[in-house]
């Protein structure tokens, strides 16, 4: 009977410290691999396109946050200068005039996320200086908003999609550097 | 499915035991209670595995914008939300500009654009500039170094800018000082402090960002003592002379201070730093310069309050006018901590009790202490740093002035921030809690001609014009004379909740404020920025002041910060209250109580520019009438230009 009641107190204590560990605050501080994406994603205020982004990375399965920060920027350069290349490519076609200004605002707009924002942002998380890249990437949000705001009396918005994406997505990695301060 | 509980005796999942020689009666329980743990351990680790793969929504980000293109055609324009950056309770001026509406940007032209330049702070001719650094006077000029990025209006590359000056505030611009062309600091040449060591020869320490991105300290001294514009600068060939000490992280290391003496003869420098949320101050010995002693403890930390960037460590005087050296100590003697707070994007100060021996620090407050107390300015105003001014005895503070507009407003205009006009620093004798800043006495060598309005009645509930020509480049030091009784008879209120920040700006009228001034103003009061005091009075019949800067009404542009600025400001019986503002374009810089508070803010109007800027004195108070006695003084420009024939 002994035996018994010790071996059982043995198992009862190997299970307790297993149930100590299932509390995801415990794999948090541990984050590894996939799962420091979704913790960190989880500070970001679009969780399903941080996670999706980032994934799209094989870099992201390893990484730690200021890794995934240069993975985020690298998703939303890309992302803004296809944008771009759609706004240059509508403003060659399109006929009418307020459409044509508001497009050509928001070439303005994305040059300048491209050319100054998300450098700023890679550089700051690059070189250890966080808060410039949080600014960086919540510039570039703001541009993608001035942007949208140029077609609010518009009937079409063409660019719509892509331009939500750019501003979510600049959301997303101002969050993220932002755990870096 | 393999044996995973270790601890189990070796035996297969169906519970069959392969222990040999036990009493054969004994064998079933031990048989059920293994099967039993087993299968909770099994359970349990299936959970972990489970929790870990939890369904994700996999959408292909390039998918989705293809796929919804078509049916986006007719959609109307969504108002995205202008992103929040930083903390909940001190967000950065650039997060969030509130009352942005739903317009659409502002089309800044080049007219503007161009007036927002200023004509007597100090900015470099284009492109971006942040941290003061290591600024000294030396052979008969005040020299000033500076964070700069020579490619672009926004933060990069940055290496250290120069200039000189006779008086602070007539700058002569000088070549770059250092660039990043060491491995030690080719991610960047970033802020450090300068030190004048016995002889007269000078020391600067600064942060280099390393090929690898850490942040070392590193020494460097002008190529030619004998030159006093101190043009240009080796670096010591064995750099760096600090690395991150165990325990703190690569990106945390940066900002060395000036060097005090110890009673031991040793210099002594802090370097800012954090431990987790922890904002602290290590603390380093040399000799030389070159090698260090990392003190066991901290100068101090403040938990909560997370990285401390530009930390500043200062000795003034509880009874002289003049400033004090830096290695000053002794009977009658406080000590100033500074940091600028990475987290908030302000500076903080906290006065307290230094200790020489073992190089630490306490607050005279803990409930103000540094991070969680007093700023040295409610607006726009970071990496704060101050300098001994030997010729002239006294404390010189500088400090970073960023933009508030649209970062594609600064590069329309192709520069980015200025730097607040140098301040002298005292300790607040009458009140004993504060530090007083005032403009360096050379700015009004800046004064051309003046105007006094002596007596200026104001009702409650009204605006005044003030006449004076140009309204741009002004000086302003006003005076206000409250009815005693008004304040007495006026009733206390339990609500003593008022806030400048979240107040309804100068708007919101109460019944002993707001009043004061409205500057960058045009005729029709179209756009405005007003600076006033809010005075409340509580259920205990105590009366409290506030200084604000409301710039809810800046101007029609909807790309530029609309926040309300500032903070209660203590005001002593029988002092009348007084503002001083010195308006330079785009910047305001506004002193209450000779300094005691005080805001700088950038505005950025588009109508209430050039000649159409005009200055009202204004009363919203409902139950208060105001008397106001003010000086102004157009301001000459300080022809801020490169230095000629170098």
């Amino acid at each position: 009977m002994n035996n018994t009641i010790s071996f059982a107190l043995l198992h009862l204590a190997f299970c307790f410290t297993l149930v100590s560990f299932t509390p995801i605050s415990a794999l948090e501080l541990h984050g590894t691999g996939a799962n420091m994406v979704e913790t960190t994603c989880q500070k970001t205020p679009f969780y399903n396109l941080c996670v999706s982004a980032l994934k799209s990375d094989p870099r992201s399965s390893g990484a730690n946050v200021a890794g995934l920060a240069q993975i985020g920027t690298d998703k939303l350069k890309a992302k803004a200068t296809a944008t771009l290349r759609q706004i240059t490519a509508l403003l060659k076609v399109a006929k009418d005039p307020k459409l044509k200004m508001a497009l050509r605002d928001c070439a303005d707009y994305y040059n300048a996320i491209v050319k100054y924002d998300i450098p700023v942002a890679v550089e700051a998380v690059t070189k250890g200086d966080p808060k410039f890249g949080v600014e960086g990437a919540t510039d570039a949000a703001n541009e993608a908003d001035a942007c949208g705001r140029g077609f609010k009396n518009e009937p079409k918005f063409p660019i719509y999609a892509s331009n939500k994406v750019v501003h979510d997505l600049s959301a997303v990695v101002a969050s993220i550097v932002q755990l870096l301060l | 499915m393999a044996d995973i509980n270790p601890l189990l005796p070796v035996s297969s999942s169906d519970g069959s035991s392969n222990l040999t020689g036990q009493a054969t009666c004994r064998r079933p329980i031990k048989v059920v209670v293994s099967i039993f743990f087993g299968l909770l351990t099994v359970g349990l680790f299936a959970a972990l595995l489970i929790r870990n793969n939890g369904p994700v929504d996999y959408v292909d980000v390039h998918e989705n914008e293809r796929g919804s293109l078509a049916s986006t055609a007719f959609e109307k324009a969504e108002n995205l939300k202008p992103v929040s950056r930083g903390p909940a309770a001190g967000v950065s001026e650039k997060s969030n500009w509130a009352f942005g509406g739903d317009l659409p940007d502002y089309p800044w032209n080049n007219s503007m654009l161009s007036w927002q330049r200023t004509a007597f702070h100090f900015q470099p001719e284009k492109n971006w500039m942040n941290d003061p650094n290591g600024p000294l006077f030396y052979k008969g000029w005040y020299h000033f170094f500076y964070q700069y990025n020579p490619n672009a209006p926004v933060w990069g590359d940055i290496v250290w800018g120069h200039a000189v000056s006779k008086d602070l505030i007539h700058w002569l611009h000088l070549p770059l000082a250092m660039v990043a062309d060491q491995w030690y600091d080719k991610n960047g040449v970033w802020t450090g402090s300068a030190t004048i060591l016995h002889d007269g020869k000078i020391v600067m320490l600064y942060t280099g960002s390393t090929t690898e991105g850490v942040q070392v300290q590193n020494l460097a001294y002008p190529a030619d003592q004998y030159d006093p514009l101190l043009v240009h600068w080796v670096k010591y060939p064995r750099n760096p002379v600090l690395v991150p000490p165990p325990g703190i992280g690569p990106n945390d290391f940066r900002d060395p201070t000036t060097a005090w003496l110890t009673s031991e003869g040793k210099w002594r420098i802090t370097i800012g730093s954090k431990i987790n949320k922890t904002g602290i101050a290590l603390v380093y010995d040399t000799k030389d310069f070159i090698n260090y002693e990392m003190l066991d403890g901290l100068l101090h930390a403040v938990p909560g309050t997370g990285m401390w960037e530009c930390v500043d460590f200062f000795p003034v005087s509880e009874t002289e006018n003049n400033g004090l050296e830096t290695s000053i100590n002794g009977h009658g003697i406080k000590h100033v901590v500074k940091a600028s707070l990475d987290d908030d994007r302000h500076d903080y100060y906290a006065i307290g009790t230094y200790n020489d021996r073992n190089g630490t620090w306490i607050p005279d407050r803990p409930n103000i202490d540094v991070g969680i107390g007093l700023r040295y300015d409610y607006g726009i105003y970071y990496a704060a740093k101050t300098f001994y001014d030997q010729n002239k005895k006294r404390r010189v503070l500088w400090g970073w002035i960023g933009e508030s507009d649209s970062e594609a407003a600064d590069v329309k205009k192709g520069w980015a921030s200025v730097q607040s006009i140098p301040r002298t620093i005292l300790f607040d004798k009458k009140t004993g809690t504060h530090l007083l800043q005032w403009p360096v006495e050379e700015i009004d060598s800046l004064r051309l001609k003046g105007k006094e309005f002596n007596q200026v009645r104001i009702q409650a509930g009204s605006v005044v014009p003030l006449d004076i020509d140009s309204a741009t480049q002004l000086d302003i030091i006003a005076e206000f004379k409250i009815d005693s009784d008004a304040l007495d008879k006026a009733t206390g209120s339990s609500d003593a909740s008022f806030d400048c920040v979240t107040s309804g700006g100068a708007a919101e009228r109460g019944a002993l404020g707001p009043f004061g001034l409205l500057v960058l103003a045009d005729e029709r009061l179209s756009e405005q920025t007003p600076v006033y005091f809010y005075m409340t009075k509580g259920s205990d019949g105590n009366l409290k002041t506030f200084f604000c800067n409301d710039q809810s009404r800046s101007s029609k542009a909807s790309d530029v910060d609309k926040h309300i600025y500032g903070s209660l400001v203590p005001v002593l019986r029988g002092e009348n209250l007084s503002i001083r503002i010195l308006v330079d374009h785009s910047i305001i810089e506004s002193f209450g109580q000779g300094g005691r508070t005080v805001i700088t803010s950038r505005v950025y109007p588009t109508k209430a520019i050039h000649g159409a800027a005009k200055v009202f004195l204004f009363n919203n108070a409902t139950e208060l009438n105001v008397t106001a006695s003010l000086k102004t003084w157009q301001m000459n420009s300080a022809f801020i230009q490169p230095y000629p024939n170098l």
